[in-house]
């Protein structure tokens, strides 16, 4: 798989060097990158975008092409793209696209260093290297802020929750040991309770989470239909573990907020969020991202 | 005892509305057939295949409703007698029994005692000598803890008499038992054919049970029936003892073959 | 001559002693050790006993939700067995299950633009809706219930739900899909007594069905005219063996989700101890099928721990080569 995804870089490579021109049309698959390319400046060469892209609100005009598991190629084609933004595992569109002699730029899904090496190898290959730079580094200002404000201090154990049925302690899904959401909870200063499971995520049965016994439990959701109300009644859910610390404590977090699931320029916001209901007493003064804490 | 009176009956097809009358509009397969079984009878209902035989075993045991007249059992209307009086009465052997589970042949057996139980009661002593005499009268008692799977055709047969005994066993008061058989012999051999005959003798003439079965084999009606009913395209033909019934014109017309092919297989030369 | 029925008694009581035998042991063992003098002290308060708790909140309700899945989809395996008169049907022949996943799939999927439906509900109401179509359907040409109508229509059914689950799938977001997908696989970490409590009374019901059905199904297995001929009222025992079996099923997988193979692997197993009869067949059943999933379960809790293993894995791993063998054997 690496090497397949190096030799399409390479491909790539050689394509773009070939046409050596500013892409003017492109079509993103990626929501992350889509919102890169907002952030960056190239909105006006957005020629379409996936189906679950919702940010900036200005996507929503633009044409929808499938996304991750449905790419629809001829509307894709139909848009006349000179640059697709494409996720690495979509193996069969790379190929399409290959000998459609398409170009394209692979986004690989990976930890948060990922997002600002992103960011600039975008910057370089749509032509717009400076600007992205300086999107880059102002991300990886704000994560050093974040994480300078938290260094020294008691690091919780964290259960970063991402899915779980509504109404009920069952179905719970937990970040673990590897990926973009393990980055920020890190970042964010928390020590993430399943970090020795190497990977993106495990199903938290009540018993690992009575055994693991973490401090802090934040859950975070899409915006899309949470309700204060919603939240309050979802949060209280977890009573029905009274022995993990941080329902004793009161340290359940329930954030709905967009931010925390793309993997985007608006990372470094994120982290803060999370920061913030980790470590309240350090952000009591100087600058600060917004955040939405329950309660 | 057993009495059917014009009964007629049709299989369901698509049901019409309004228009032609619904009596010239489908085919009765049992038209009009009007029939007596009398105390220690032992009447065997004779047709080709297709003439109707099952399906008038199948009025006649209460199993089907006919579209009119009545079927009797003693004084009462058997398709509005409840059904577990009715199998105290009168037991049904089917022409085949196919099992979907392994039953030993104990275990078939006991089945017939179902009308004589209540809902949660459990065989008890008397149950189960019914079940050992039936298994006796049946001469397969040796059989009992045999899968009834694993049986021959005849053996298969005698079994499901023995169970239908077991059901008859115990008939409240002294109401006469009524045994049904369709087809006791149709896919047997020569000896079980013997068998099953001999059987179906020794319990009319040892037990007094009457028996009504049906069959299209002639040597069989000839052997153990005391009347025949002569069935052809779902009517009755001809009633009456094996000698004035088994005639060379009556069993051409209702096999629909010449007299002289059906003379060699008839009692009566005439 | 002892009666069949004594003889397949201590068998009953053995597969009875199992299931309880698992239910005490299931909530001992886990992916956590736990002292059991810390599970019983009374110096500890319970609000800061993990080890009481994670046996009381975790473990004891696992085991019960199991007990009581596992013993519903052997026993409405039995009926619908006896009622279709053919060993290979399961609980799920019928499309009760396709139905419950197709409720359970729109929960899921449109759970966040409608948080007051919940899954378990959801998956009863599909239940619900899939044994209606079936029995109109085999209703709609017979007097009583043709098992050969019911067949198709059960097997139709279950395509036809399948692709609307496909459907449905395809409408949802990459999180939801994967709990949906999950949801599919079994899941018995119930939390808490709630849901158990739910599905008891629905439970009940269909196990007083089956405790009347237990002779006449004898009879029926032996076709229904047999069985009406020896005084069985056919329609009203095959009406209370369909709607009974199907409430059983619909009640354990709005639970458990549609865990496989528990509905034809216990019932097999136990009629090559006990024979046929279905008053010994029914209840060993149950309770064997109960102390199975236990089992299941507590592999799948400690196979991978602290990952969890979808206990509709297990089952199947161990369920699907024992259906092939069984069908070989058959023929």
């Amino acid at each position: 798989m690496k090497v397949r995804t190096c030799i399409t870089l390479i491909a790539v490579a050689v394509l773009a060097a070939a046409q050596n021109a500013k892409p003017s049309r492109i079509v993103s698959l990626v929501p992350a990158v889509t919102e890169m390319l907002y952030a960056i400046g190239a909105a006006g060469e957005v020629a379409g975008v996936s189906s679950y892209d919702s940010f900036p609100p200005e996507v929503a005009s633009k044409p929808r092409v499938g996304a991750l598991l449905d790419p629809d190629f001829e509307r894709i084609l139909s848009l006349k793209p000179d640059l697709v933004i494409v996720y690495s595992t979509q193996h069969d569109l790379i190929d399409r696209l290959e000998r459609a002699r398409v170009p394209m730029f692979v986004d690989e899904h990976a930890g948060l260093a990922d997002i600002t090496a992103t960011i600039r190898r975008l910057g370089r290959r749509i032509r717009r290297a400076e600007r992205a730079d300086q999107v880059a580094a102002s991300i990886e200002r704000e994560l050093a802020d974040i994480r300078r404000r938290v260094a020294g201090r008691p690091r919780p154990k964290t259960a970063l929750i991402f899915g779980r049925e509504p109404g009920s302690l069952r179905s719970i899904y937990a970040s673990a040991g590897v990926g973009f959401m393990h980055d920020m909870l890190e970042a964010a200063g928390g020590t993430d309770v399943f970090g020795d499971v190497m990977r993106q995520s495990l199903q938290a049965t009540t018993e690992v989470l009575l055994a693991r016994a973490p401090d802090v439990i934040l859950e975070v959701h899409a915006a899309e239909g949470w309700t204060p109300e919603r939240v309050a009644s979802e949060r209280d859910v977890w009573r029905g573990l009274p022995g993990v610390p941080a329902v004793k404590t009161g340290r359940v977090y329930l954030v709905a907020d967009d931010r925390i699931s793309v993997p985007g320029p608006r990372v470094a916001d994120a982290v803060r969020v999370l920061a913030r209901l980790l470590h309240p007493g350090a952000f009591d003064k100087g600058p600060g991202g917004t955040s939405t804490k329950p309660r | 005892m057993l009495e059917a009176v014009d009964v007629r009956f049709g299989y369901a097809r698509t049901p019409r509305t309004g228009g032609s009358d619904p009596e010239s509009a489908r085919p009765f397969v049992i038209d009009g057939v009007t029939l007596r079984v009398g105390r220690g009878e032992v009447v065997g209902v004779l047709g080709p295949n297709g003439s109707g035989k099952t399906t008038l075993l199948g009025l006649m045991a209460g199993a089907l409703r006919p579209a009119s007249g009545r079927v009797q059992l003693d004084a009462a209307d058997v398709s509005h007698m409840p059904r577990r009086q009715v199998a105290r009465r009168l037991a049904v052997v089917p022409q085949e029994t196919a099992l979907a589970f392994d039953y030993t042949v104990l275990e078939m057996v006991l089945m017939g005692r179902y009308p004589h139980l209540g809902t949660f009661e459990v065989e008890g002593p008397g149950d189960l000598a019914a079940a050992r005499a039936a298994l006796e009268a049946t001469g397969t008692a040796t059989l009992a803890d045999r899968p009834f799977r694993t049986l021959s055709g005849g053996e298969k047969q005698r079994v499901v008499i023995a169970s239908a005994l077991a059901q008859l066993d115990g008939a409240p008061g002294d109401a006469p038992a009524l045994l049904l058989l369709d087809e006791p012999t149709a896919s047997l051999d020569l000896r079980y054919q013997l068998e099953v005959a001999a059987l179906i003798t020794r319990l009319h003439e040892s037990r007094g049970i009457t028996i009504l079965l049906s069959t299209h084999d002639l040597r069989l009606a000839a052997t153990v029936c005391t009347d025949i009913v002569l069935l052809s395209r779902g009517r009755v033909l001809a009633h009456g003892r094996p000698q004035d019934v088994l005639t060379p014109a009556l069993v051409g017309q209702v096999f629909e073959v010449d007299e002289g092919q059906a003379r060699p297989f008839c009692l009566s030369p005439a | 001559m002892t009666s069949p029925l004594r003889r397949g008694a201590p068998a009953v009581l053995l597969c009875f002693v199992a299931m309880v035998a698992a239910v005490l042991a299931a909530p001992l063992i886990g992916s956590t050790p736990i002292s059991f003098g810390r599970v019983f002290s009374r110096t500890i308060p319970f609000a800061d006993n993990v080890d009481a708790q994670i046996f009381f909140i975790a473990r004891l309700p696992r085991a019960v939700a199991a007990a009581l899945v596992g013993g519903a989809l052997a026993a409405a395996g039995v009926v619908f067995q006896g009622l279709l008169r053919n060993p290979l049907a399961t609980p799920y022949t019928l499309g009760v299950s396709a139905g419950a996943a197709l409720g359970a799939m729109i929960a899921i999927t449109f759970g966040s633009a409608l948080p007051m439906i919940g899954v378990a509900p959801a998956s009863l109401a599909g239940a619900a809706l899939a044994v209606g179509v079936v029995y109109m359907l085999a209703r709609a040409r017979h007097r009583g219930l043709s098992t050969t109508v019911l067949l198709l229509a059960g097997v139709t059914l279950n395509s036809f739900f399948s692709a609307l689950i496909l459907f449905v799938q395809y409408l949802a977001g990459p999180g939801d899909l994967f709990r949906a997908l999950r949801w599919l696989m079994g899941d018995l970490d119930v939390a808490s007594y709630e849901p158990i409590v739910a599905a008891l009374p629905f439970v009940a019901l269909a196990f007083a069905g089956f405790a009347w059905l237990a002779r006449p199904l004898n009879l029926l297995s032996i076709g229904a005219e047999a069985a009406g001929a020896r005084g069985v009222d056919v329609e009203r025992a095959q009406r209370v063996a369909f709607f009974s079996a199907s409430l059983a099923t619909g009640a354990a997988v709005s639970v458990g989700g549609p865990i496989g193979f528990i509905g034809i692997i216990v019932p097999h197993l136990v009629r090559l101890v006990v024979g046929a009869d279905h008053r010994l067949v029914l209840p060993a059943s149950t309770f064997f099928g109960a102390a199975f999933l236990v089992g299941c379960d507590a592999v799948a809790r400690i196979a991978l721990a602290p990952l969890e293993l979808p206990v509709g894995i297990v089952t199947a791993v161990i369920g699907g080569p024992f259906f092939l063998w069984m069908l070989l054997r058959r023929s």
